[in-house]
C-alpha cells in the first residue's frame, strides 16, 4: 500500500470486481437488459409487438430474428417486451422485499429478546409454507395481473434476507467497535444505522442480485400457470403459448423466451458469486 | 594447549556435522499480478539433533512463513521458494507431494497458535488423534484408541480414558493445546515445529505447556523449531535463537549469548522492551532507542535507561475518583425448554475498592476471572446486578440513560483487539470526530477535524492520515487510533482492557510509554486490565488480583510483587517466563 492513495473498502471491492472477466461480462449483460427494459418502458426505438407484421409462424430470418407467432407478430419484439416485464418484476419486488427484510432482520438481531422471539417465529412460520403455494394463493386473492405478481413476490422475498441480516447484525453487535460507540455515548440509532448497517450492506447487494433472478423465474412460473401477466407477452406466457406450437415444429417462441431468461439468470448468478468474493470483508483487515 | 584447542574444535565440528534440519539460503517471495513481496530473505540456519531452535521476530517478520516453508504448506504460486531445506540430508523442496505427505505429520509435526480453531469441532478430540495414528502408523482402530489414551496421559490431560470422548468445546484452551501436542507427537516425529503455541494462553497455562514441551522433547529426543514474538518464552526453552527482522535474519547465536552479548541493535531493543518484574524504569526502552528507521544502530545513553524507584507517595491525593462497593454482575444461564433460566454465572462477585484521582489501578487474573466484566460493569456497558458505583461522589449505578450519556464524556474505554474495535467502513477522521458529533461538541466540522489532527499527533501518528481507512494501518497504529478516539472527549478516567495484549512486545512497549505520557499530560486516571503481570507492574500504582469474580488481593504494586500474601498471586507470579538479563546497564556499551 503506497503512502498517499487511500481507498475505502467499497473502492477496493469494485476494483476487485472489474478484474474478474466473467463478472464484468455479467455486469454488462445485466446493464444491457436494464437499458432495453428502460427503453421499452419509455417506448424509444423498440420494435412493436402488437401489430401483425408478417404471416403466422414464420421461421427465424433476417427480418424476424426469432420468427413470428400465431398472429404473425414479431417474436423478438415479444421477447423484448418480456424483458421489460421481467426486469420490472425483479426491480419492484426487490424494492419491496429488501427494505422489509433489512428492517425486520436488523430489529430482530439488534434488540434480541422478545422482539427477536416474535420476529423469528414469524420468519420461521412464513418460510415453512411452500413458496409457490403462497404465491398462488396471494394472486388468487388479489386477482390475476402484474400488480399481484409484484406484491406477491415482494411480500414473500424478504424472508431469506431478514434471516441473513438478523444473524449478521447479532455478530456485529458484539464487535468492539459497536461497544466503543456505546462507550462514547452513542444511542441505538447511531449504533444500528451508522455502525452496524454499513457493515452488512454488502450482504444486501449480494442478496439483491440473487433475489432479482429468483423473482424473474417466479414471474415466469406464475405467468406460465396463467396467474401472472394478462394480455401482454411475458417470457412465461410465451413458454405457455409454445406448449401447443411445439407439436407443429414451431420452436422459436420457446427458444427466444428461454434463451433470454437463461442469459439473465446466468449473468445474475455469476455476478452474485463475484460480488460475494469482491465484497467479503473477511479477507480484509488482517 | 594447542592440542586441546584442536580437540575442542574437533568435537564441535562433529557435533555440527549432521543437523536434523538445515536451511540454506531460503528465500520466499509472494507474487501476485500487481505486487511482489519478499517474505523471507536469504536465511540459513541449522536445527541440530535433539536441540531447540527459537525464531523470534515481530508479526510480519517472516518467521511463520519460514516454518510453513519447511512443512511445504505454502501454496505455490503465489509463493515462490528458492534455496534448500535439508531434512536428514534430503532436500524437502525437491520432493514430490506424495512423499512430502508421508514426512508431514510423521517425521515433522506442527503445533499452531490457536488451539480453538486447530481442532475440528464436530469430532471427538480422541478420534482426531487416533485418526493420525491410523493414517501414518497403519494401526487398527482399537490399538489407535489405546495409544491415544496413553498419549492423553502423557501430555497431562486428567482422566484420559474419559477425555478422549470429549468434544473440543468441552475442553479448556490449555487442554486443547495439549490435545494438539498429543496429535503432534503421536507418530514420534523427529522435528516438532511450534508456531506461537502459547501466545493465546494464560500465563499459568503457558508455563505448564512450555514445561510439557521441554519434557516431551527430552523423552522423545526430538528437535524443536520454536517460533514466538516473545523473547521471554524463548529464553526458557531454546538452545539457539534466530532473530528475524523485516524478512531478514539479523542474528543467530546460542540463547545465552543472545541475551548477554547480542550485537544487532534490533535484538537489543527486543530484549530491553519487555517490562521486567525486578526493575521499574520510568519509561520502557523500545527498539527505536537502539536503531533508527533505516536499521542503523544508535548509542543508548545512560539517561535513557535510568531506573526509577516509583514514588508511590507522589501521586497520593485524598480525592477518591471512583469507589466500588460490593459490586455483583451475574449472567443468567439459559437452558431447557423455552430458554428457562437454569442458573447463573457470577462473573463479578462482590468487588469493592477505591481509586484515587491520577492513579492507575492494575487488574490482573486469568481469562474468565471476571476482570473484563468488572471493567464493563463500571462503565455500565454491562448492567451490574447489585452493588454501588460511585464516580466523583455521585452514585451512577442507577443513573438514567441521558445523564449516563453526559457522564460518558468523562469515562472511556480502550479495547483489546485493535482489529475489531474500529469500524472498517469509516475513515479515521470519521472515527475520531464521532465522539464530538455524538455529544454535539467541538464546533464546526473543520474545528472537529483540527481536534482530531491534534490528537493524532499526540498519539504519534501523522495528521494527514485522517482520510485513510483502518485496514490501511498496522495493529500498533490502530491501537494508537483507538487511544486517540478515547481521548477525543477529554475524559478523566480511562479503562484499558487488555489494550496491549494483542500487540507484539516491541510495539507493546511503545504503546505503554504512550499511555504513561498521556496520563501525565491529560491527568488521567486508569484502570489497566491485563493478564500479563509484568506489564501491570510497569504501569500500575496499585494492583488488584482477581480470581473467580472476586478481588483476592489488592495492594500497592511493589508490595504485591515483593510480598504476595495469597497463594493464587504467588502462582501467577511464578508463571512469568524468566531468564532475561536483569541488568539494564548491559545495553550501554555496544
Amino acid at each position: 500500500m503506497s503512502s498517499q492513495d487511500t481507498r475505502s473498502l467499497w473502492a477496493d471491492a469494485f476494483s476487485r470486481l472489474v478484474k474478474d472477466r466473467w463478472a464484468l461480462i455479467s455486469l454488462l449483460v445485466v446493464v444491457t437488459y436494464a437499458l432495453v427494459a428502460l427503453m421499452a418502458t419509455l417506448g424509444i426505438g423498440m420494435p412493436d409487438w402488437r401489430s401483425s407484421l408478417g404471416i403466422e409462424y414464420l421461421a427465424p430470418s433476417g427480418e424476424f430474428w426469432f420468427g413470428t407467432d400465431l398472429f404473425g407478430r414479431d417474436v423478438f419484439a415479444k421477447v423484448i417486451h418480456g424483458t421489460k416485464i421481467a426486469m420490472s418484476v425483479g426491480l419492484i419486488t426487490s424494492l419491496i422485499a429488501i427494505p422489509i427484510g433489512v428492517v425486520i432482520g436488523a430489529l430482530a438481531g439488534y434488540f434480541g429478546g422478545w422482539v427477536d422471539d416474535i420476529i423469528s417465529w414469524f420468519i420461521t412460520t412464513f418460510s415453512s409454507i411452500p413458496n409457490i403455494m403462497l404465491l398462488i394463493s396471494i394472486t388468487l386473492i388479489m386477482g390475476k395481473g402484474l400488480l399481484s405478481v409484484y406484491l406477491a413476490l415482494g411480500m414473500t422475498g424478504w424472508v431469506g434476507l431478514a434471516r441473513l441480516i438478523r444473524g449478521e447484525v447479532m455478530k456485529h453487535k458484539e464487535r468492539e467497535y459497536v461497544q466503543a460507540a456505546s462507550a462514547l455515548g452513542g444511542g441505538h440509532y447511531r449504533k444500528l444505522f451508522v455502525h452496524i448497517l454499513p457493515n452488512v450492506t454488502h450482504l444486501v447487494i449480494i442478496n439483491t442480485s440473487l433475489q432479482f433472478q429468483t423473482a424473474i423465474k417466479s414471474e415466469v412460473i406464475l405467468s406460465y400457470l396463467g396467474l401472472g401477466v394478462q394480455g401482454e407477452p411475458s417470457w412465461g406466457t410465451m413458454i405457455d403459448d409454445a406448449r401447443m406450437e411445439l407439436a407443429r415444429g414451431v420452436w422459436w417462441q420457446l427458444a427466444g423466451a428461454t434463451l433470454a431468461m437463461f442469459i439473465i439468470v446466468l449473468a445474475f448468478n455469476i455476478l452474485g458469486d463475484a460480488l460475494r468474493d469482491a465484497l467479503d470483508p473477511k479477507l480484509k483487515g488482517k | 594447549m594447542l592440542f586441546a584447542t584442536l580437540l575442542i574444535q574437533n568435537s564441535k565440528g562433529s557435533d555440527m556435522e549432521s543437523p536434523l534440519l538445515s536451511i540454506k539460503n531460503l528465500t520466499v517471495d509472494f507474487k501476485t499480478t500487481d505486487s511482489e513481496m519478499r517474505a523471507v530473505d536469504n536465511i540459513s540456519f541449522d536445527v541440530p539433533m535433539g536441540k531447540t531452535v527459537g525464531i523470534v521476530g515481530e508479526s510480519g517478520s517472516g518467521k511463520s512463513v519460514t516454518s510453513l516453508a519447511v512443512m511445504r504448506l505454502l501454496p505455490q504460486p503465489p509463493a515462490h521458494i528458492t534455496g534448500e531445506i535439508l531434512f536428514q540430508g534430503k532436500n524437502l523442496l525437491g520432493l514430490p507431494e506424495d512423499e512430502m505427505r508421508k514426512i508431514r505429520g510423521n517425521n515433522i509435526s506442527m503445533i499452531f497458535q490457536e488451539p480453538m480453531t486447530s481442532l475440528n469441532p464436530v469430532f471427538k478430540t480422541g478420534a482426531q488423534v487416533a485418526e493420525t495414528l491410523m493414517l501414518h502408523r497403519g494401526m487398527d482402530k482399537k490399538t489407535a484408541w489405546e495409544k491415544t489414551i496413553d498419549l492423553f496421559n502423557e501430555v497431562g490431560i486428567p482422566n484420559p480414558s474419559q477425555k478422549v470422548h470429549a468434544y473440543p468445546h468441552e475442553m479448556s484452551g490449555g487442554q486443547k493445546q495439549r490435545v494438539m501436542i498429543a496429535m503432534a507427537i503421536a507418530c514420534d516425529p523427529k522435528l516438532l515445529i511450534c508456531d506461537e503455541p502459547t501466545t493465546a494462553l494464560d500465563v499459568t497455562i503457558q508455563k505448564q505447556v512450555l514445561e510439557l514441551l521441554a519434557k516431551l522433547q527430552q523423552e522423545h529426543k526430538m528437535s524443536m523449531l520454536f517460533i514466538t514474538h516473545d523473547l521471554g518464552v524463548i529464553a526458557d526453552i531454546a538452545d539457539d535463537v534466530v532473530v528475524m527482522y523485516r524478512s531478514k535474519m539479523v542474528e543467530k547465536d546460542k540463547t545465552r549469548s543472545i541475551f548477554e552479548t547480542s550485537h544487532h541493535p534490533y535484538t537489543k531493543g527486543l530484549i530491553a522492551c519487555r517490562p521486567d518484574l525486578g526493575a521499574n524504569p520510568k519509561r520502557l526502552l523500545t527498539v527505536s532507542d537502539f536503531m533508527d528507521e533505516e536499521g542503523k544502530g544508535l548509542m543508548v545513553t545512560r539517561e535513557r535507561i535510568q531506573v526509577f524507584e516509583k514514588d508511590y507517595a507522589a501521586k497520593n491525593s485524598n480525592e477518591v475518583l471512583l469507589e466500588i462497593n460490593d459490586l455483583h454482575t451475574h449472567f443468567p444461564i439459559k437452558g431447557g425448554f423455552l430458554g428457562r433460566q437454569v442458573g447463573e454465572v457470577k462473573a463479578v462477585d462482590g468487588v469493592s475498592f477505591k481509586l484515587q484521582r491520577g492513579k492507575t489501578l492494575g487488574l490482573v487474573g486469568e481469562s474468565g476471572c471476571g476482570k473484563t466484566t468488572l471493567g464493563r460493569s463500571i462503565l455500565r456497558l454491562v448492567e451490574p446486578t447489585s452493588g454501588q458505583i460511585i464516580y466523583n461522589g455521585q452514585d451512577i449505578t442507577k443513573l438514567a440513560a441521558p445523564d449516563m450519556r453526559l457522564l460518558r464524556r468523562k469515562m472511556q474505554i480502550i479495547f483489546q483487539d485493535p482489529y475489531s474495535s474500529l469500524n472498517p467502513r469509516m475513515t479515521v477522521g470519521e472515527i475520531l470526530t464521532e465522539p464530538l458529533v455524538v455529544h454535539g461538541l467541538g464546533g464546526s466540522k473543520r474545528e472537529q477535524l483540527d481536534a482530531a489532527k491534534m490528537l493524532m499527533e499526540k498519539v504519534g501518528m501523522k495528521a494527514n492520515q485522517l482520510n485513510r481507512y483502518p485496514h490501511e494501518f498496522s495493529g500498533g497504529q490502530r491501537q494508537r487510533i483507538c487511544i486517540a478516539r478515547a481521548l477525543m472527549l477529554r475524559p478523566e478516567f480511562v479503562i484499558c482492557d487488555e489494550s496491549v495484549s494483542a500487540l507484539d512486545v516491541s510495539i507493546q512497549a511503545q504503546v505503554l510509554n504512550l499511555l504513561l505520557d498521556l496520563q501525565e499530560e491529560f491527568k488521567l486516571t486508569y484502570i489497566f486490565i491485563s493478564h500479563d503481570l509484568s506489564v501491570v507492574n510497569f504501569i500500575a500504582d496499585e494492583v488488584g488480583v482477581m480470581n473467580k469474580g472476586k478481588l483476592v488481593e489488592l495492594d500497592r504494586a511493589d508490595r504485591i510483587y515483593k510480598q504476595p500474601r495469597e497463594d493464587y498471586t504467588k502462582t501467577l507470579l511464578g508463571a512469568i517466563p524468566k531468564g532475561l538479563p536483569k541488568n539494564l546497564e548491559s545495553f550501554i556499551n555496544s
